[in-house]
């Protein structure tokens, strides 16, 4: 709490107006040319001003629309997605039939999130030859972190490699998990068998798959998959039951998704007749789900049997919630219900301009590369604003890095210009902050230029022959060193190649709510009936208007293509207008 | 106490020891105390390990990794009058860089990792795991196949390949016979 680093963060336009910003180059700020009501200055503790404040870093710059575009104003669009662990890229095709996980080797493992690795159950082979031998024997997933293994949940693998599919047909113990054709197949077996209508003819018919199969029990525990495939198979048929032919002309086979089916249901509930009388009246025959084999699972008898297993085996084989998190579909209560978890997928993203469509941010689609094709982020054309007291902190006299109430303070307002060509900055403060709390605020030097960001050894080179700007420099550092230069009004600090510093005076307000009544705001007043400073009301914020002007070459391709003639006075006016938010510190309280 | 300039001095009072001639200890390794150091055959103390039997005499048993900048003893003074309980470790333990163990006794096939603390009067089961940085406080008793990891997260490890990891210390421990210059003939 006590520590406070100053802070500056930056309004994006697109919370101003509703409506999308459309070209608002040359456009005036809308304070300006709006009602009465948007005359107003930024008020950085309004609740709506939190979205809407970004560190600079954080922002975009759309060169098309000549405008800063924020995390909420732009478009993501996926390039590539990527396995985190093996960093192989993953079709987008894959991950639309496998889902987003990686379908390799690559795990997580369920107790402690390490990476897992696969290893031989066996012990290596050693003698002559041992390295060129190939490790034999099952395989285990196990955890260098945690030393976990999947040994623990029965699992073990024949392969090295393709864990993932390996994996997906294993159940926890060494079970094989049935795949959907399997499961459907063997539902139509069972069923036929539980009907036990014509079990004895299919038996002489097919002696040689007739393998064991465990007797048919209706109330048989079933996992999830199996269960919603069940269901499924079940509500399917009762559909197809209902109406074998729908009004479009659609089989019941369709399911849900087809566009008859859900018309035909949107028609049981609206009751209208547009659709058949056939169809309403055939919708009472359906019935629910009756046992196993459609699908009915009845749970209380799996809590008994957590029950007794918690008592013989304790709390310490009970998963956590974070661990059974990662296991949405099936209930892990147990340890030895974790599986391991398969890495999700990271993605690689483009960025798009909300507005014109225009990319800001495309990243190279190789995985292993951190480069980026297009970059266009506000750093690179909006000045930089750092803030710091001007009078280094060791020489004030006040323990703590606190504002002292009343107390007139200056701090330095530095712009750095990333541009090449040079800006003319504008700034526009309300002279007291918003809030209960109203701190007075002078800019003593609200309009200055920032010289362009020029190669730094031309610059050098310059500076050689005319020494005027590093002698003015060295002059106002001396004197600030003797504490007889005094901050002017109307005066730059400071200045370098592509920077200038220039001062700004506050007096924070005082905490307290004894204070004399001429003190007191319009807003302080109202809000007499709750004396306590709320949450972080003692942060002096100061809202800044800044306004940037230069002339920067017209849009490239055009003049590029118009000739020489056009290029001498291809220079174009460029405007920019924003709020800043300045944190400047904290006000002590007394 | 610093073990640095001890070592430069030419009459450096040796800690009685009764070292396995098959053992491998690096010139490097820093053996002190006035008690009684044991080292049992094939374990490698790796180059500023630190043996320090001062308060209570330590027994290394076979096949183990001291690995370097590690803390092996009691490392202060005990406070009663009672004497410090003797460290004791087990056969195959791998105490890895900068652990710190002060353990009573250290079970069999545990691993001790890099910068972990084991407090005064601990006792480890066997084949033991403690994470990176973990702690196990003072006179602790752990179980067999305790796995400390995380944030101090516990969990019983029972995977069952203890063989195969003893095992592998075994045969880490012939690597690092070839890699690492023994000299017993200085600490005898």
């Amino acid at each position: 709490m006590t520590s406070f680093t100053p802070y500056t963060y930056f309004q994006c336009p697109c919370t101003e107006s509703s409506l999308p910003t459309h070209r608002l180059s040359d456009s005036s700020p809308p304070a300006e040319n709006e009602s009465s009501d948007d005359e107003r200055t930024f008020d950085p503790r309004a609740p709506r001003a939190n979205y809407s404040l970004y560190p600079l870093e954080h922002l975009f710059y759309c060169e098309d629309c000549h405008q800063i575009r924020c995390p909420r104003c732009v478009l993501d669009e996926i390039v590539t997605w990527y396995c985190p662990n093996c960093l192989f890229e993953v079709p987008s095709s894959t991950v639309k039939a496998e889902g987003n996980r990686c379908t390799r080797s690559c795990f997580q493992c369920p107790i402690c999130i390490a990476p897992l690795s696969v290893s031989s159950v066996e012990a290596p082979p050693s003698g002559l030859g041992a390295e060129i031998a190939t490790q034999s024997g099952p395989f285990v997933l196990n955890c260098g972190y945690c030393s976990w293994s999947s040994k623990e949940i029965g699992i073990q693998f024949e392969k090295p490699n393709g864990i993932f599919g390996q994996l997906a047909k294993v159940k926890n113990g060494g079970g094989p998990i049935l795949t959907a054709k399997e499961r459907r197949k063997d539902r139509e077996d069972r069923k036929r068998d539980f009907s036990g209508s014509s079990v004895s003819e299919i038996r002489e018919e097919t002696p040689e798959i007739d393998v064991p199969r465990e007797p048919l029990d209706p109330n048989e525990k079933l996992d999830a998959e199996s269960q919603f495939s069940n269901l499924r198979a079940f509500y399917q048929s009762q559909l197809a039951d209902a109406s074998p032919v729908s009004a479009l002309g659609f089989t019941g086979d369709y399911g849900y998704g087809s566009p008859g089916a859900l018309s035909r249901i949107m028609g049981l509930y609206t009751g209208s007749t547009a659709f058949d009388k056939k169809a309403k009246s055939k919708s009472g025959a359906m019935r629910e789900a009756r046992d196993a084999l459609e699908g009915l699972q009845i749970t209380p008898s799996s809590d008994e049997e957590a029950l007794v297993k918690l008592h013989a085996e304790g709390w310490h084989t009970t998963s956590s919630c974070s661990q059974r998190a990662e296991f949405p579909n099936s209930q892990a209560q147990f340890i030895d219900d974790l599986r391991p978890v398969a890495y999700l997928l990271r993605t690689k993203r483009s960025k798009r301009c909300k507005t014109c469509r225009h990319i800001l941010s495309k990243p190279e689609s190789k995985v292993q590369t951190t480069r980026f094709r297009i970059r266009l982020v506000a750093l690179n054309y909006i000045p930089s604003i750092s803030l710091k007291p001007l009078s280094p902190p060791t020489s004030s006299s006040s323990s703590s890095s606190l504002l002292q109430p009343m107390r007139p303070v200056q701090f330095l307002l530095t712009f750095k210009n990333p541009l090449f060509d040079s800006v003319k900055v504008t700034l526009a403060t309300p002279t007291k902050t918003p809030g209960r709390f109203a701190s007075k605020v002078t800019v003593l030097c609200p309009q200055f230029e920032v010289g362009a960001n020029t190669d730094a050894w031309e610059e050098a080179l310059r500076e050689n022959g005319s020494r005027s700007s590093t002698s003015e420099k060295r002059r106002t550092k001396a004197d600030f060193l003797e504490g007889q230069h005094q901050a002017e009004a109307g005066k730059v600090w400071e200045r370098g190649r592509n920077w200038v510093s220039v001062v700004v005076e506050v007096v924070p307000a005082s905490l307290s709510f004894q204070g004399p009544e001429f003190l007191k705001t319009e807003e302080r007043r109202q809000g007499e009936g709750d004396k306590e400073v709320r949450e972080d009301e003692d942060v002096l914020e100061i809202p800044v208007f800044v306004r940037v002007e230069w002339e920067a070459d017209s849009a490239h391709d055009e003049a590029g293509g118009l000739g020489a003639s056009k290029e001498k006075e291809g220079k174009e006016k460029r405007e920019l207008a924003y709020w800043c938010v300045l944190g400047v510190g904290r006000i002590a309280r007394d | 106490m610093s073990n640095k300039r001890q070592s430069m001095m030419p009459p450096a009072p040796k800690p009685p020891t009764s070292l396995s001639s098959s053992i491998v200890i690096a010139e490097h390794a820093s053996l002190t105390g006035t008690k009684l150091i044991m080292i049992g055959s094939n374990t490698v103390i790796h180059p500023r390990a630190k043996l320090n039997s001062a308060y209570a005499p330590i027994t290394i048993g076979s096949t183990c990794i001291i690995s370097e900048r590690s803390q092996i003893g009691i490392l202060k003074e005990p406070e009663d009058e009672e004497e410090a309980e003797p460290v004791v470790i087990e056969n195959g333990v791998v105490v890895e860089v900068g652990a710190i163990v002060e353990a009573r006794r250290v079970g069999e096939g545990s691993v001790i990792e890099v910068n972990a603390r084991i407090g005064k009067g601990a006792v480890l089961g066997k084949h033991c795991k403690i994470g990176p940085l973990c702690e196990v406080a003072e006179g602790e008793v752990l179980p067999d196949f305790t796995v400390i990891f995380g944030n101090g997260m516990r969990r019983i490890d029972n995977s069952g390949v203890e063989d195969l990891k003893m095992k592998m210390v075994a045969r880490q421990v012939e690597v690092l016979r070839k890699l690492i210059p023994s000299n017993i003939a200085k600490f005898q």
